[in-house]
């Protein structure tokens, strides 16, 4: 027994030992003499594997002439992981996160501030489109750059608007283009509206021209176009019940009174996911909605028949841009403001890249971070990730070649003035959760918009002056 | 102390080791910690900075938080006696003796097993409510028959008529019953205990209840439930932990929607961490929650003397 004993021992001793002297660890690999880079990213799938091109590229050309090798690791809930590890001493060199955590982790003092870096490189204001250079800075300073940003615009089924031709002149309607005003817009809704009958009488909708909620992801951020300020950056205030911000969530409110808050949900209720087959969008059920660039994508993936509409996608090569954009059964334009002065005005949200507190690389990861945003690697991720460029600079090649036909109506709403990207404040994805809660409970008709955006207005204000307070409290001028 | 029982006693800390320092360093101290931390601003970046009883008050004039809590005793309210009921229910039906009685069992255990995402999202088109199974059954004639004759109830009590179709998880009066009768279908565990509980009560006891004239009924009240009152006492503890640790399923569901009518303690706790970054925050709503079922379970202990009875007794 004693034997079995001892071999048992010294067998696991020396699988141990062999994995001490033996076993994986960092170094080991293609990046082997290299400085090696950790780079954490949220993307997994189609978007994952577009991202290792750009790294594979990085780590041939770049990285191999400044012994730098980029290690991509591509996980889920990555702003807790790095958040975790940065608090453990251990982050990665760079993260990809989202730009509602640009104040947030700067203010927590989570990231390192890039102004130098990105100065030594050439980067500056001048080289940014003005949206996201602004949406990258918190507090005067430089945080996060850009690697794939976006535009929200008007999506619209150019088949369903057909089908409704007679409808729309009817109503005064042009089905041949997309509305232009938010009075059209509603307008255009109402003739798009089909419904179904149902034994004793009761109309179930069969499809709706518009829903502010489908998909909803841009619903705090609806006062923009209504020409409302979220935030008052040199007060300090939050501005959600502002009466413009009222006005959008009384537009919001009136789509549910005009078809039933009921009906309207139980008609969503049969909706399948966004990124499926099933997307009211792709199947007809929604004629119109607020979408990103990447949606091209989706539909090529999805629904391939929507990008072949008139004929055969071979036929397309060569074709001057209107003649390729008739190929295509949907079509993208700026989503119309309330007030006519206010011309393009579009969310343009952004996915980031930035330095963790502590990385051990700051140097390398930033030349990994400005590769990504040298003018035709960032045209070249942004075209497979099927976005718009973040530069002011953009080649004629990438707006000619891009997958999405539509990419100049991106270009032009993320160059616009109008456009509009995260508020700077440093408790910011609160504020969006309490928004999203205060458009649910106007278009679900449990309070009224006035009311819904006061309280919500009172609660966060009261949060950001906490956490002002508390901020000043750690920097020891001010006691609890 | 002798060189032999020194050796024991080393051999014994050795074998415990991996315990003990298992629970010293992930249980322990993280508990420890996070009361410290609830009287502190902290972030996990920064340095936590002690404000005293800070995140208590403003959880006191915070209403999301009252919410979440009122949204959680709601559910524990609702879902804690139909959890019990109808797991003794099945319990004293699976205890019969009839052909199949093993196939039976394995039935009601058997969603027990199914994961937890899997189940939320079998859930989540069971309830829908334009093309899930609940509301199609509720509109075949009979059901149609029985809620118009409800309706026409309501209408006696001048109350409002029940609606058709409901919106389950997209109601926010139905979202939080629905999560509660969702709750329902992983009874199989607790059934399991009673069933254990059931066949330990002496035959003997049902024998002479009979001699007695007992009916089914008598018997039930009178011998079963204060013979398994121990196991219906462990059962009612575990469900009041649960039900106040609700979770996983309503996140994945409703993500505590629609307008927070199902947003639970828990999340807000989760989303003030992980979210909102407010460890400090979060810990105090911890030890808020800790107490809670503390005292919860001290009621529940202190009535168990009028209703637990144990065989030793």
């Amino acid at each position: 027994m004693r034997i079995v004993r001892a071999l048992v021992l010294a067998a696991l001793a020396a699988v141990a030992g062999y994995l001490l002297l033996f076993g994986g660890r960092t170094g080991a690999g293609p990046g082997r003499g290299r400085v090696v880079v950790r780079y954490w990213e949220k993307w997994t799938g189609k978007e994952a594997e577009q991202m290792m091109q750009i790294v594979d590229d990085f780590n041939n050309t770049v990285g191999k002439e400044k012994g730098i090798y980029v290690q991509y690791l591509s996980m889920s809930n990555v702003n807790q992981k790095t958040l975790v590890a940065t608090a453990a001493g251990v982050p990665p060199d760079v993260a990809g996160l989202w730009d509602t955590q640009v104040a947030q982790f700067a203010a927590i003092d989570a990231v390192e501030p890039l102004d130098d870096l990105a100065a030594r490189h050439g980067i500056t204001a001048d080289y940014y489109k003005p949206v996201y250079w602004e949406g990258c800075r918190y507090d005067g300073r430089l945080w996060a750059l850009v690697s794939t940003p976006a535009a929200v615009a008007l999506h619209y089924n150019k088949r369903l608007f057909l089908e409704r031709a007679k409808e729309l002149r009817a109503a005064g309607l042009d089905p041949d283009r997309p509305p232009r005003t938010l009075d059209e817009l509603d307008r255009y809704a109402t003739a798009l509206d089909t419904f179904t009958e149902l034994p004793g009488g009761k109309k179930q909708i069969a499809r709706s021209g518009y829903l502010p909620m489908e998909p909803g992801w841009y619903l705090a951020y609806t006062g923009y176009w209504f020409g409302a300020d979220l935030y008052d950056e040199k007060t300090g205030r939050l501005k959600l019940d502002d009466p413009k911000m009222v006005r959008a969530f009384e537009w919001v409110k009136n789509y549910s009174v005009r078809l039933g808050k009921d009906s309207m949900t139980e008609f969503r209720s049969g909706f399948g996911q966004f990124a499926s087959s099933q997307n009211p969008f792709l199947v007809g059920t929604v004629a119109m909605e607020q979408q990103g660039p990447w949606m091209a994508n989706y539909i090529e993936n999805l629904k391939p028949s929507m990008n072949r509409w008139r004929f055969p996608k071979e036929k397309e090569k060569g074709l001057p841009l209107a003649s390729r954009q008739a190929n295509y059964e949907w079509g993208a334009a700026p989503f119309p403001a309330a007030d006519p002065a206010l011309g393009d005005v579009t969310v343009a949200p952004f996915d980031t890249l930035m330095i963790p507190k502590g990385a051990r690389h700051k140097e390398e990861a930033f030349e990994f971070i400005a590769y990504v945003n040298r003018q035709d690697v960032s045209e070249k991720l942004n075209a497979l990730h099927c976005k718009n460029s973040p530069l002011r600079k953009v080649s004629d090649a990438f707006l000619r070649s891009h997958p999405n036909p539509y990419i100049a109506v991106f270009e032009r709403l993320a160059t616009s003035p109008n456009a509009r990207g995260v508020p700077p404040v440093p408790i910011w994805p609160e504020v969006a959760d309490e928004l999203g809660v205060a458009a649910q409970r106007v278009y679900l008709l449990e309070a009224e918009p006035a009311q819904a955006l006061a309280d919500a207005q009172k609660r966060l204000q009261e949060k950001l002056d906490e956490f002002r307070k508390r901020q000043r409290i750690r920097a020891g001028g001010e006691r609890e | 102390m002798t060189r032999a029982e020194r050796y024991r006693l080393a051999n014994g800390l050795a074998f415990l080791s991996p315990w003990l320092v298992g629970f010293v360093v992930f249980l322990l101290v993280p508990v420890v910690l996070s009361f410290y931390y609830s009287f502190c601003d902290y972030s996990l970046l920064q340095a936590p900075a002690f404000i005293g009883g800070g995140n208590y008050r403003e959880l006191a004039a915070d209403p999301v938080f009252w919410k979440s809590l009122t949204n959680t005793l709601v559910y524990a309210a609702m879902a804690l006696p139909a959890g019990l009921l109808v797991s003794l229910g099945l319990a004293l039906l699976l205890n019969q003796r009839v052909p199949g009685q093993s196939v039976y069992r394995t039935i009601i255990f058997l969603p027990s097993l199914v994961p937890t995402v899997a189940s939320a999202m079998l859930w989540l088109w069971l309830f829908n409510a334009k093309l899930g199974l609940i509301n199609t059954l509720l509109e075949t004639a009979p059901f149609r028959a029985a809620i118009g004759g409800l309706n026409g109830l309501l209408g006696l009590l001048r109350l409002p008529p029940l609606q058709t179709p409901i919106g389950w998880l997209t109601d926010p009066t139905w979202a939080l019953p629905a999560l509660a009768l969702m709750s329902l279908w992983g009874v199989g565990h607790t059934v399991v205990i009673y069933l254990a509980g059931l066949q330990d009560v002496p035959r003997e006891l049902y024998e002479s209840a009979e001699l007695d004239g007992a009916g089914a009924w008598r018997r039930l009240r009178n011998v079963t439930i204060p013979m398994i009152s121990p196991v219906i006492f462990f059962n009612l503890i575990m469900a009041i932990i649960g039900t106040l640790q609700v979770f996983a399923v309503p996140y994945i569901m409703t993500g505590g929607g629609p307008a927070r009518a199902t947003y639970f303690f828990t999340m807000y706790l989760y989303d003030n961490a992980f979210t909102y970054l407010k460890m400090g925050y979060a810990s105090a709503m911890a030890w808020i929650q800790l107490l809670l079922v503390l005292a919860l379970t001290a009621v529940a202990f202190w009535s168990s003397k009028r209703w637990v009875h144990y065989q030793s007794k």
